[in-house]
């Protein structure tokens, strides 16, 4: 019985149709969309971020350059010790990270005060600008969260941010950041 | 299209073998121009494939609404990875793959199979036109009101004649699984049919 059942199971399957056409055009949006394929939407906006993290790698070079041959004799403080930093659900950095970013950027305040007002405002514009990357490209991070070039592009503006506070705050150590995402 | 209307002029057996020898020629074409990113090639193949893959989208989903998606999903993932064709496979079985995971894909994504199960059990479903009769209807939506594995399996398997090994690696499953989901989908569709005079 369940052998018959199957054997006439198997040929009724064998006749159900295969090709079926679907009951309007599909093709349109097939069409729009890959007239704007995923590469591509995302480039003009990686594109910018990676602009805006090479921007300011070469500024805060200018800065340091400047800060250096113009500015005060700095401190080296060996007690601020960075801690290895993480990427979080959303992209932020560890807590023990942050706390450090944090003390930096309270030294820095204090590192500012003793400047140029030219000097001061060039490297607070350097600062806004990769506050403004960082948020950018969590942004971008946000739809797509595998995105290694990203991943790459939030770490390099990291990076840059904390060049910019070492060289200011005078900090010699070597900062150990995570690089292996 | 155009290989097959001129076919009919001459001997039918041999008009349809040229056609065919034509459709192919043509697809290969179709398919290296598409590769060049280009669109007008790239909707020919959709022309010419889109009922195998809608089909198949339709069988595995069950429902016309998630089978044009799925569908849509599935050529434009194959634009995107057309340069990854290589011919080692018919293009048709190749897009079969990646129809298979936009269903997929779609399922994890979401939790709608779920409730489209509970809305079939619970009312009756909207009928969904696949141009079977009579008893293959039955069984269609029989085939439609299996659970979603043994419904995958079956419908590889027993409807498109995929291998076990084969219908396993669409499905990401072992071939033993296959084997044990078209099991449980031929009981199933046993005590479903039998009710509806489906005997053997």
């Amino acid at each position: 019985m369940t052998e018959e059942f199957d054997d006439k199971l198997d040929r009724a399957a064998r006749q159900l149709a295969t090709e079926i056409s679907p009951e309007r055009d599909l093709w349109p949006e097939i069409a729009t969309a890959i007239s704007t394929p995923k590469r591509s939407r995302w480039t003009p906006m990686l594109a910018q971020a990676a602009a805006v993290v090479l921007l300011v790698g070469a500024s805060s070079f200018v800065t340091y350059v400047a800060v250096k041959n113009d500015g005060p004799t700095v401190t080296i403080q060996p007690e601020l010790v960075f801690e290895r930093a993480s990427f979080g659900g959303n992209h932020n950095l560890g807590p023990g990270f942050q706390d450090a970013r944090n003390g930096l950027r309270a030294e820095l305040d204090a590192e500012l005060a003793d400047l140029s007002p030219e000097a001061r405002a060039d490297i607070r514009a350097n600062l806004d600008l990769i506050h403004t990357a960082i948020v950018d490209i969590n942004a971008v991070l946000e739809e797509e969260p595998g995105n290694i070039h990203l991943q790459q592009l939030l770490l390099q503006a990291y990076r840059e941010e904390l060049t910019l506070l070492r060289r200011v705050g005078g900090l010699t150590r070597n900062v150990t950041m995570r690089n292996d995402i | 299209m155009e290989a097959l209307l001129t076919a009919e002029g001459s001997d039918y057996s041999q008009g349809m073998a040229d056609a065919g020898t034509d459709i192919a020629a043509n697809e290969k074409a179709w398919i290296r121009e598409a590769q060049r990113s280009d669109a007008r090639a790239f909707e020919a193949l959709y022309r010419l494939h889109v009922d195998k893959v809608y089909g198949l989208c339709l069988r595995m989903t069950g429902n016309v609404s998630e089978a044009e998606d799925c569908t849509q999903e599935a050529f434009i993932q194959a634009w995107n990875k057309l340069d990854k064709f290589r011919g080692d496979s018919a293009f048709a079985t190749w897009l079969h793959r990646i129809a298979v995971n936009a269903v997929l894909g779609r399922i994890r994504k979401s939790k709608r199979e779920r409730d489209r199960i509970q809305a079939v059990a619970d009312v009756q479903p909207a009928r969904v036109s696949t141009g079977d009769g009579g008893e293959l209807r039955d069984l269609a939506e029989a085939v439609d009101r299996l659970p979603e594995r043994a419904r995958h399996v079956f419908v590889l398997n027993a409807v498109y004649g995929y291998s076990h090994d084969e219908a396993a690696g669409m499905l990401g499953i072992a071939a033993g699984t296959s084997k044990a989901q078209l099991h449980r989908a031929r009981r199933l569709l046993m005590q479903q049919l039998e009710q509806e005079g489906f005997t053997a």
